[in-house]
């Protein structure tokens, strides 16, 4: 093991940055938290009624007839609702990519308008276990499932296609004929056109390189698999409905169903507590799920509860993507071309799709490839009868980075250069010379750490141990989205601080709470922010349930990017907290507020910082009345460049076997500001889970030839376990400064995004044969040697 | 549940499930409180209210579910609730605070393995399974903790942090100094706040 190394900050702060437990730490570990399953027991909502929805046997088909007489006559089911009842069909289409998660948008703005491929409910199934035909609602599970049974169907079984180039050629299935005739996406207004960034001449730019190369990259389906399976209950009495959900998203949710279901936005209450992990599952809070619960709570009366089982939770992926990647560059290094082509697999429903495909990609051409003279993008989203592939933790840049460092590696081979030195070269951004100093930082601290110079030999020819096994090292890197600028379009981020008589506080700073931290980012913020009041973060209650009717806004945990957002304001606040109260002070001890100044909890004059009072003193000889600031403030938008991300990886093969085994992962991550060291460090380890999965073992196994997948469980679907974890080794570094107080920037989705190809050209440098698609299974390896 | 046993005799012949919860022996009628296929987490959870246990996969894959039977670990959606007649069962709740496995769970942030814990939901879960292992194995090394915890899933990944954490606690095991919570400890946040209409759980397993 490394021995760990501490990060220094570069700004001492009291409380911010700091190692220490979560504010949360003893309410999780004791098992007192209640997450909604727990909420919404029976002993707690004794008329609650369980829902189960049918779900479609076949990847394509289409309900010719639906009969549910014995189903509705089974003891126990207390309401069945089809597809060809009028309160389901009425229902408008819908996509469940109303938002990108930053911000609530109406039905008529949500993101992907041209993509409204998604019926509640209805009587098409695009893929084997979608929810359509009917759904029940009965006194529990067992009978809501033996109910299902009940139902007869007469389907009407379409052909269906999996592979995106199939399902691309003339004459192959369709899956959505009104939106997509051949099943290509449309060009649509939030991606652009299919050559969605066309920069100089790319063509010339390749004419004009001495070496040129060519990758391929193929990215599957995987899926965020978070503990905490879909749950919601809805409970719709006369005209209001209340729905308890671990939806990320709750006033989007709120929005969501308004719009779909017709009711004023105050008649609907969405109360989110903590939820077990999210991974960007399910996108917002617009799952259709919510609209057939709260439809069988209208008709029965009574609270509803839907929860996913676990297979069922195998609900949304990443998009799995065909990348292409095309680069020249002169004999020294300078890279004058640059061409990418991505074919992605939608699955049955578009979701987030392009934003996957398009808006991630285009961020980094503004970023990474702002030095770049000539480059060329171009994607096509493909519908096919898959699991439809939404957000997942770095959203469309975990699949660029595994093309793109690709074409880095496979350059600087036929370069001769080390590939640090081919990125040092070309990769910045726009606002900044070459090299970048962030990625310096990164990719010098991430070699130093593996031991780069000592490992890393020419392809293949290292050292082999035990006879059969080769060690190789490789890594990739990425620039940090999400720095504040980059959050412009998420909108005002509302906080509120109260500052009691005793100075106790109540920080409303309402996220969800998904497990990312950024509840004790913000307890740590407000703490230094109001370090005047000589109070410390356990003076601060941070009250964690979200709820539409009493809180304000929730930010959305998407982007990684709250615990910074929510900080930046809570740092304005705390400066309108102060001048209230100097102004309570002055008029009680008649000075002038400008002649006063707060510090340690006291209140003095500036002219005799000896003589004052406490501020207690001031609440309590006052008028006792708390102080309350509210405010609301749009995330900075000054350009302040980009930080950058990498992951260095050291594996061994074993050339008999072709088993891969990660030796080591040192995960780097610019952080502009670290706000909760201890916090930041378990999203850098924590994102090696996901990442090393994706890279080794996490695959949805499809049978060809029905379209059914065949591991939606945790025994064939296999997510790495403390025994396959390798040596980690988190850096935090602080080179890049963002905007604002802190010019922190988020962190929880870039640890992950360069581990799947840091992997690969580890295993590339062991031995000398590349493999294009992860995850790099035994077989792949022992095919790439010729061995089987 | 937790029916005195004279009433119950005389409604039924039918021989009680005796289970010891916590520390508390419950008597559950065969058929009507206990069916045959009832699993012990729903027992625990749907109609005791042991909501510490999470039930994740329901099919033994994940280690959420963890509960201690008779001092050792057991996944409690691969048991029969009736299978735990006159055996003793420890859930989370059944701890208290000051545990030396919860207390480190709780204070790792030792630099270089993350927190112990981040969504919290796979926790509970942990914490039970590390109990187990200690039961067995008083002084586990890392290798023992990765072999003997590796039938637990954390999808937030904080495998090095509770490792850490499994390893601070034998130190408490061994007599070691017990590592305060100092400055680091804040103050748990309130209770989740209900609808007004909505009760207690009922049956929490008290006398
Ligand atoms: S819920 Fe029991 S092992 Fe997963
Ligand atoms: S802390 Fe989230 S699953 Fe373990």
């Amino acid at each position: 093991m490394t021995p760990p190394r501490p990060y220094t900050p570069r700004v001492a702060r009291k409380f911010i940055g700091a190692y220490r437990p979560r504010i949360d730490a003893l309410e999780k570990a004791s098992g007192k938290v209640q997450f909604v399953d727990d909420i919404t027991l029976k002993s707690r909502f004794p008329g609650m009624l369980y829902a189960k929805v049918m779900r479609s046997p076949y990847a394509h088909a289409r309900i010719k007839s639906i009969d549910a007489s014995l189903a509705e006559q089974l003891p126990g089911v207390k309401a069945v609702l089809t597809c060809k009842d009028p309160e389901v069909s009425s229902l408008k289409p819908t996509s469940a990519g109303w938002t990108d998660g930053v911000d609530t948008v109406s039905y008529e703005r949500m993101m992907w308008r041209h993509f409204r491929d998604r019926r509640v409910l209805g009587d098409r199934a695009c893929w084997a276990t979608d929810e359509v035909g009917a759904v029940v609602a009965a006194e529990s599970e067992q009978i809501a499932e033996e109910a299902l049974r009940l139902i007869k169907v007469e389907w009407e079984v379409l052909p269906f296609v999996l592979d995106p180039m199939e399902a691309m050629k003339p004459g192959a299935p369709v899956i959505h004929p009104e939106i997509a005739p051949r099943n290509i996406l449309p060009k649509d207004a939030v991606g652009g056109s299919d050559v969605f960034v066309d920069k100089g001449d790319v063509d010339k730019g390749f004419a004009r390189a001495e070496v040129v190369i060519e990758a391929v990259s193929v990215h599957h389906n995987a899926t965020q698999a978070s503990l905490d399976n879909w749950c919601c209950l809805v409970d719709w009495k006369s005209d209001k409905l209340t729905v308890m959900s671990n939806s990320y998203e709750a006033d989007q949710t709120r929005m969501h169903i308004s719009q779909m279901l017709g009711l004023p936005i105050n008649k609907v209450r969405v109360i989110s507590s903590y939820v077990g992990g999210q991974f960007g599952r399910g996108d917002t809070g617009d799952q259709p799920f919510f609209l057939f619960t709260a439809l069988l709570s209208k008709k029965t009366g009574r609270p509803v509860k839907f929860r996913h089982s676990r297979r069922e939770s195998f609900h949304d992926s990443r998009q799995p993507a065909i990348y292409t990647g095309k680069a020249g560059a002169k004999k020294d290094g300078t890279i004058t071309s640059m061409y990418f082509k991505s074919i992605g697999n939608s699955g049955a429903y578009a979701d987030h799709t392009m934003f996957a495909l398009k808006f991630a990609p285009t961020e980094i051409t503004e970023v990474a490839l702002a030095h770049i003279p000539n480059v060329r993008m171009e994607s096509y989203g493909v519908y096919t009868n898959k699991l439809p592939a939404c957000m997942m933790r770095g959203v469309g840049n975990s699949q660029f980075n595994l093309i793109f460092g690709h074409v880095v590696d496979m350059l600087a081979e036929k370069l001769g250069m080390d590939p640090i030195d081919l990125a040092l070269k070309n990769f910045g951004h726009e606002w900044g010379g070459l090299p970048d100093k962030s990625l310096k930082a990164v990719l010098g601290e991430g070699a130093r750490r593996i031991g780069w110079r000592a490992k890393r030999h020419k392809p293949g020819a290292g050292p082999v141990y035990d006879r059969v096994k080769k060690r190789g090292v490789g890594f990739s890197f990425h620039p940090a989205w999400h720095a504040e600028w980059q959050e412009a379009r998420r909108g005002e981020i509302r906080v509120r601080i109260t500052v009691n008589p005793d100075c106790s506080v109540v920080l409303d700073a309402p996220t969800v709470e998904t497990g990312t931290g950024s509840n004790t980012c913000n307890v740590l913020g407000c703490a230094e922010a109001l370090g005047f009041l000589g109070i410390g973060p356990g003076d601060i209650v941070w009250p964690h349930t979200v709820d539409t009717e009493t809180s304000l806004k929730d930010c959305v945990q998407t982007d990684s990017a709250v615990s910074y957002l929510q900080s930046e304001v809570v740092a304005h606040a705390a400066r309108e907290v102060k001048r209230r109260l100097l102004e309570k002070a002055a008029a009680l001890i008649k000075a002038k507020p400008e002649d006063l100044d707060i510090a340690g909890g006291r209140v003095y004059r500036k002219a005799a910082p000896a003589k004052g009072m406490t501020v207690r003193d001031i609440f309590r000889k006052g008028d006792m009345l708390p102080v309350v600031v509210e405010m609301g403030r749009p995330p900075n938008a000054e350009k302040t460049g980009v930080p950058y991300i990498a992951n260095f990886a050291e594996v061994e093969v074993d050339t008999s076997t072709g088993r891969t085994q990660v030796l080591k992962l040192v995960v780097l991550n610019d952080c502009g500001t670290v706000m909760y060291a201890s916090g930041a460090e378990a999203q850098q380890i924590g994102g090696q889970v996901m990442g090393l999965g994706e890279a080794l073992t996490e695959e949805i196994i499809y049978d060809e030839a029905t379209g059914v997948p065949l591991n939606f469980n945790w025994i064939d679907y296999k997510i790495a376990t403390m025994a396959d974890m390798p040596d980690i080794d988190p850096a935090l570094l602080e080179v890049w400064r963002g905007a604002g107080e802190y010019g922190a920037c988020g962190i929880g989705e870039g640890t992950l995004t360069c581990t799947p190809r840091a992997v690969l050209n580890a295993v590339y440098n062991a031995i000398g044969v590349r493999i294009d698609d992860i995850p790099v299974k035994p077989e792949k390896v022992l095919k790439a040697l010729g061995k089987a | 549940m937790a029916t005195k046993p004279g009433k119950q005799a005389r409604e039924t012949k039918k021989t009680p499930i005796k289970i010891k919860i916590n520390g508390q022996w419950h008597e559950f009628e065969p058929g009507r409180d206990i069916v045959p296929e009832m699993t012990l987490s729903y027992l625990l959870r749907e109609k005791l209210g042991f909501t510490g246990l999470k039930v994740a996969c329901d099919e033994g894959a994940c280690g959420a579910c963890t509960v201690l039977m008779d001092g050792k670990a057991v996944l409690s959606c691969m048991k029969l609730a009736a299978e735990a007649h006159g055996h003793e069962i420890l859930t989370i709740e059944g701890l208290p605070e000051d545990d030396p496995v919860i207390r480190a769970f709780v204070a790792q942030c030792e630099p270089g393995y993350g927190t112990a814990l981040q969504c919290g939901f796979c926790t509970p879960g942990f914490v039970m399974a590390a109990k187990g292992l200690l039961n067995e194995n008083p002084k586990p090394t890392t290798g023992e903790i990765k072999e003997g915890l590796s039938g637990n899933i954390c999808r937030c990944g904080c495998y090095s942090g509770i490792a850490r954490a499994v390893l601070h606690a034998c130190e408490e095991n061994k007599g070691g100094k017990p590592r305060s919570f100092g400055s680091m400890h804040l103050p748990i946040g309130p209770s989740v706040r209900l609808p007004a209409s909505t009760s207690r759980p009922k049956g929490r397993g008290k006398p």
